[in-house]
């Protein structure tokens, strides 16, 4: 009994060769395969920080992750070490049955490892929330107000009057809007060096505004709006940075990508202006029965016969079947009657997964467009919304 | 080897599985909570391998984006709530009246109805597959995701959620209500309350826990329930309800039950880590106190759950958090200091324990990360935090289950568990283990989001998912050898015997498995380790108690 | 409650009863089983009443309009409000009498007032009965936005919890008929009385809260 079979003792030696031989092997590995160990080794480092910030905010919590990431790897290191050099050090050694000393507590070590930690924490604790102060810290007038919708499951962007307010002139008419949240010409475009003060609202579910880059997130809560203040750094002009939902929002999760477009003061003043004077221009977004369809060019020809018309309303089409004639061009007046959600009427081949052959311009609602489509050949389509894939129907080409 | 056991009563006539379906013995009880929590494990692992397999490259290879969501759902809905959960009852219901010295729980018929109230659960949440839409809002199911509406939780998958959350509840409600009489009401004369071992401390705290934070969760998913099912008002904006009042009232619960998920496997820990150092537990009486604090400030951090939401008051929430660090640092200061200058057995359990160890100690450092708010709002929601998550409750509370496996089921079935076949295990598990989590905080701190079919082949994360995949069908290999021992263990293992490691607690002074009702003599109780006083001369057997003879030859 | 007697009977007729048992007295088992249920209902409450807050304080006004009729909703229509109010008041004093009356074991009056008891109990089930149906004669559902959420939540569940207490009175007047309670012997009758305290106290406060508490104007007028 008092000799217990299973000592075990031969696996810390096992363990350490286990362990070093696949350190051994890993380095000989990547040296083999022509990697630098060294370059390897920084790209290792760098991994366990975030990215470089590209806002004021962001470099403080860079800050505060560097001193907060100090200290774990100095706790980790020392505890880890503790355990490790005492399980090494105080494994018994075969046909040692003496009772170890019968050690019940020692109060002034545990005194200390009670005192030691709350003083680290107490540093933690001020020094975030020192941190935290500056980057919710919001100033009396910004320079730039813009408000990002998050909609299942497209990002669009709207520019602010100075004089909107989320209360007391919460329904201020946007100066511009961008309803293409990717590529050159979407996505959310910002002066460098200003201050901005990004509102955000959701018609739907809870989303998050997150960009890496701004080591920042925050919520989209239907219901309220949310708010914080950034201001990109100057050597960030002519930059792209690259943002996504954070929190679930069903389906589309994935797919909610968005770009921000840093650039100098004064190029974003010019466009700025050419936006707004571009959207004036062509028929803007609000009814009444504007024809901005994207149609491919060199598409044009008079319609053939009465319009389709198609409604969507609480994410659903109001038809589940259209007729359209084959061989000629036709229109679809597509009524978008949903509040601030995006949908547009897409023709795939055969079944809503087929290749896409027509796609109209995707915009949030309550508005109509109306959407010239090219000739088809006879057969079987659907239509489908580009956002929602779960809204389709058959279109029949004849 | 004398046996302390009574002579069971005369066979009759029914048959074992009737006898086990309708038994009210704690003991059994606890075994099959083990056996449904191990099915529950299983099938949540497959998902986490769907998970991993459909991460492991960019793109959408086996599955839909909403087919990806129902996955990570359901892993999280059968890991959280039918397995860590369940299974750490399932040891306090085995061990808990054993180490105190009691015949049975309190309330042993209410006990069947926790433990049969899960099955139920479990097969409610499997029907949901078959429903057409399984739940995929998240094991957190946020409102208004989940509320009944197109691009939402449509149709009755969410509501089979909901109820077998419920069921779930419930069943840690009287599981609770039984633990506490138990401890409070049916200790052995002698067995003060300071002399209780830490894991009946732990069930304690957990079982506190589970009694004051359950219901909220229950009154949380009813008020779901009845937004999805009768056009309520709570937490759908449309209805002028409030989404951020059901994170609230979620966490309220959530966050006390992650103490829940844990606190046992702590107290798993402390078992193992004096028994396999041959010392006692170092100070005993601030770990007991640690653990109320823990289980005392556990109620106040909800909210670090809901830093970016915009609606809570940041600063509190994060000292609260911060706080929280203390006495979990007391504890592996103690735990630490109990293996200090002692001679340590290198055994399965020990190996177990000292992988929860090192684990658990990246789970704690990680996680003050996000209580500092600030770095909060970087990491919040993306891969840091899954980390963070699976360090606690994998590195944490799974491998405390394994030690706990691993040093009980000589008592459970009366058979030894082989060595050799634990080691390999435990190092394909902890191998397997770091490899699909570690890689997760690199992947956080680069910006990818968790709950994410797909991502960009060009965003530099192909590699790390790779890696992680890679550690995830090896931590399903490491389940091989365990199956495979425990299989031949119950063929032909070698007899345990009443006390194979030479323990502490009271449990080893009956025969392995124990008697209905437990004992028939007690030793005497004067500290926590009644038995080491026993076998080392502190302590006199009790009068008429029958002694094992190997107790007086151990030194 | 079915457990009660299992508990004590596991302890009576184990072979090992009494050997591990704690003789120091106190309460019993049950009674502190029920105790301890009562406070994880009391925590179940508390979630729904802290949705009620929530949802009140986000109201611009309280009770808010009534999209229907244009006006507040009211609840001064209900008639039977007051009437069952002071009825389930006057059954915790019943239901204590009974379990003064088994401690002295005196059965007869046990019995006379546990009868009460439970009757009170139906009673106060069909006045809400009847007040829901006005209210539903009103157009006032579950689904009448933030107000009928929260108002037939709240008032729905404590009937249900009258419904359960009533049962376990049942039973207790059942067994009490059936002469299984004596002086020594009734921690049934207590742990059920425990009980129906807990639901009176639950009634007191919403009553309070739902037709005591003064509304709330719209901001600025």
């Amino acid at each position: 009994m008092a000799s217990s079979p299973r000592t075990g003792r031969t696996s810390p030696a096992l363990f350490a060769l286990v362990i070093g031989a696949v350190l051994i092997l890993g380095v000989i590995a990547m040296v083999g395969l022509g990697f630098d160990p060294v370059r390897v080794g920084q790209g290792v480092i760098s991994s366990f920080f975030p990215p470089q910030a590209v806002t004021d905010r962001g470099e403080h919590i860079r800050q505060l992750y560097d001193i907060v990431f100090g200290i774990a790897v100095v706790i980790f290191f020392v505890v880890e070490g503790l355990i490790i050099w005492t399980v090494l050090r105080y494994r018994r050694k075969p046909g040692d049955d003496e009772l170890p000393p019968q050690t019940h507590g020692n109060a002034i070590a545990e005194v200390v490892w009670t005192v030691v930690p709350t003083l680290i924490v107490a540093v933690l604790f001020v020094a975030s929330w020192l941190t935290l102060n500056t980057v919710e810290a919001t100033s009396a007038q910004p320079q730039i107000k813009v408000r990002a919708v998050a909609a299942q499951f497209l990002w669009s962007f709207e520019y602010l009057p100075n004089d909107y307010d989320p209360v007391t002139n919460k329904d201020a008419k946007p100066l511009l809007q961008i309803t293409e949240p990717e590529g050159p010409d979407g996505g959310l475009t910002l002066p460098v060096g200003r201050t901005i003060h990004l509102y955000l609202q959701s018609p739907d579910v809870i989303h998050a505004f997150y960009v890496p880059q701004f080591l920042f997130k925050r919520d989209v809560v239907p219901g309220r709006t949310n708010s914080f203040e950034f201001t990109l750094k100057d050597e960030d002009a002519g930059g792209t940075f690259h943002g996504q939902c954070a929190e679930l929002c069903g389906e589309g999760h994935n797919k909610m990508h968005f770009d921000v477009h840093a650039m100098a003061g004064a190029d974003f003043d010019t466009w700025l202006q050419q936006k707004i004077a571009a959207a004036n221009a062509s028929p803007s977004p609000p009814p009444p029965q504007p024809s901005g369809g994207s149609t491919p060019p060199g598409q044009s020809g008079p319609p053939a016969g009465a319009p389709l018309s198609l409604t969507a309303k609480d994410i659903a089409f109001d038809k589940t079947a259209l007729t359209a004639p084959a061989g000629a061009p036709f229109q679809i007046q597509f009524d978008n009657q949903d509040a601030s959600i995006p949908h547009n009427v897409a023709i795939h081949q055969g079944s809503p997964t087929g290749a896409e052959v027509f796609k109209g311009e995707v915009f949030p609602g309550p508005a109509q467009k109306t959407y010239d489509v090219p000739p088809l050949q006879a057969g079987a389509y659907a239509f489908v919304c580009s956002v929602h894939p779960n809204m389709n129907g058959t279109l029949t080409v004849q | 080897m004398a046996t302390t056991a009574l002579h069971p009563a005369a066979r009759t006539y029914r048959s074992t599985l009737y006898e086990w379906v309708t038994t009210t013995d704690h003991k059994k009880i606890g075994v099959m909570y083990l056996i449904n929590s191990f099915i529950f494990f299983f099938i949540g692992g497959l998902l986490a391998l769907g998970v991993r397999s459909e991460l492991a490259q960019p793109g959408l290879q086996f599955v839909t984006d909403q087919v990806y969501n129902e996955l990570f759902t359901m892993h999280a809905t059968f890991m959280i709530f039918l397995f860590i959960i369940p299974i750490l009852a399932g040891f306090g219901n085995f061990i808990v009246p054993l180490h105190i010295g009691a015949p049975d729980v309190a309330f042993p018929r209410i006990n069947a109805l926790s433990l049969w109230l899960l099955p139920m659960a479990g097969l409610l949440l499997v029907l949901s597959f078959f429903t057409g839409q399984a739940p995929a809002a998240g094991w957190t199911s946020y409102s208004p995701l989940a509320q009944d509406r197109p691009l939402g939780a449509v149709g009755p998958g969410q509501d089979l959620w909901i109820v077998a959350v419920v069921l779930v509840g419930t069943s840690s409600i009287l599981g609770a209500v039984n633990f506490l009489v138990t401890i409070f009401k049916m200790r052995a004369p002698g067995m003060t309350l300071f002399r209780m071992p830490i894991m009946v401390w732990t069930v304690l705290v957990t079982s506190v826990l589970g009694l004051l934070a359950t219901p909220v969760l229950t009154s949380a998913l009813i008020m779901l329930f009845i937004d999805r099912n009768y056009g309520g008002a709570f937490f759908d904006p449309k209805n002028g309800g409030d989404s951020i009042l059901y994170q609230n009232v979620f966490w309220f619960y959530s966050h006390p039950a992650v103490y829940i998920m844990v606190l046992p496997a702590m107290g798993i820990i402390s078992e193992v880590l004096p028994v396999f150092s041959r010392k006692p537990l170092f100070g005993y009486k601030a770990f007991v106190f640690a653990t109320a604090a823990i289980g005392a400030l556990g109620f106040s951090v909800w909210a670090h759950h809901m830093f970016t939401t915009g609606a809570v008051y940041l600063p509190f929430f994060s000292l609260m958090t911060f706080l929280i660090a203390v006495p979990t640092g007391v504890k592996m200061f103690n735990w630490i200091f109990t293996m200090w200058r002692g001679k340590l057995r290198l055994s399965t359990p020990l190996l177990f324990a000292l992988g929860f160890l090192s684990m658990f100690l990246i789970g704690g450092i990680n996680g003050a990360f996000s209580a500092a708010v600030p770095v909060d709002f970087a990491l919040h929601d993306t891969y840091w935090v899954v980390a963070h998550l699976h360090y606690v409750l994998f590195g944490g509370s799974v491998f405390g289950v394994m030690a706990g496996l691993y040093y009980w089921f000589p008592k459970m079935t009366g058979r030894m568990l082989s060595e050799g076949l634990g080691k390999i295990q435990f190092v394909l598990m902890f191998i397997g283990f770091n490899l699909t989590f570690f890689p997760m905080h690199q992947l956080g701190l680069a910006g990818m989001p968790r709950r994410i079919a797909d991502y960009s082949s060009t965003a530099g994360w192909n590699d790390l998912n790779l890696l992680a995949t890679i550690g995830g069908f090896t931590i399903a290999a490491s389940m091989i050898p365990l199956l495979w021992n425990i299989f031949v263990s119950l063929r032909s293992g070698k007899p345990a015997g009443d006390d194979p490691w030479e323990a502490n607690t009271l449990e080893w002074a009956t025969t392995s498995p124990p008697p209905p009702y437990n004992f028939d003599h007690l030793p005497e109780i004067r500290s926590e380790r009644p038995l080491f006083d026993l076998r080392h001369g502190h302590a006199a057997p009790a009068a008429t108690a029958v002694v094992p003879q190997s107790a007086s030859t151990s030194h | 409650m079915a457990s009660d007697s299992h508990a004590m009977t596991s302890q009576d007729h184990s072979p090992v009863a009494g050997l591990a048992h704690d003789e120091r007295g106190g309460i019993s088992n049950v009674v502190l089983g029920m105790l301890l249920f009562i406070t994880s209902e009391v925590m179940f409450f508390a979630g729904l009443f802290a949705a009620y807050f929530n949802v009140r304080a986000n109201a611009p006004q309280w009770p808010p309009i009534n999209a229907e009729t244009g006006a507040p909703y009211h609840l001064e229509i209900l008639p039977l409000v007051g009437p069952a109010t002071v009825l389930l008041i006057l059954s915790s004093f019943t239901c204590q009498f009974a379990v003064w009356a088994i401690r002295r074991g005196d059965r007869t009056a046990f019995l006379r007032n546990i009868g009460v008891t439970f009757a009170i109990g139906v009673t106060f089930l069909i006045m809400q009965g009847i007040d829901y149906t006005i209210l539903y004669g009103e157009g006032i559902t579950l689904s009448s936005g933030t107000f009928g959420t929260t108002y037939f939540t709240l008032t729905g569940f404590h009937g249900a919890h009258v419904f359960g207490g009533a049962i376990m009175l049942g039973v207790v007047l059942y067994r009490g008929l059936a002469g299984q309670f004596s002086a020594r012997h009734h921690d049934a009758v207590e742990a059920v009385s425990l009980y129906w305290h807990f639901v009176d106290v639950v009634w007191i406060l919403l009553f309070s809260l739902l037709y005591l508490l003064p509304g709330k104007s719209p901001a600025g007028v």
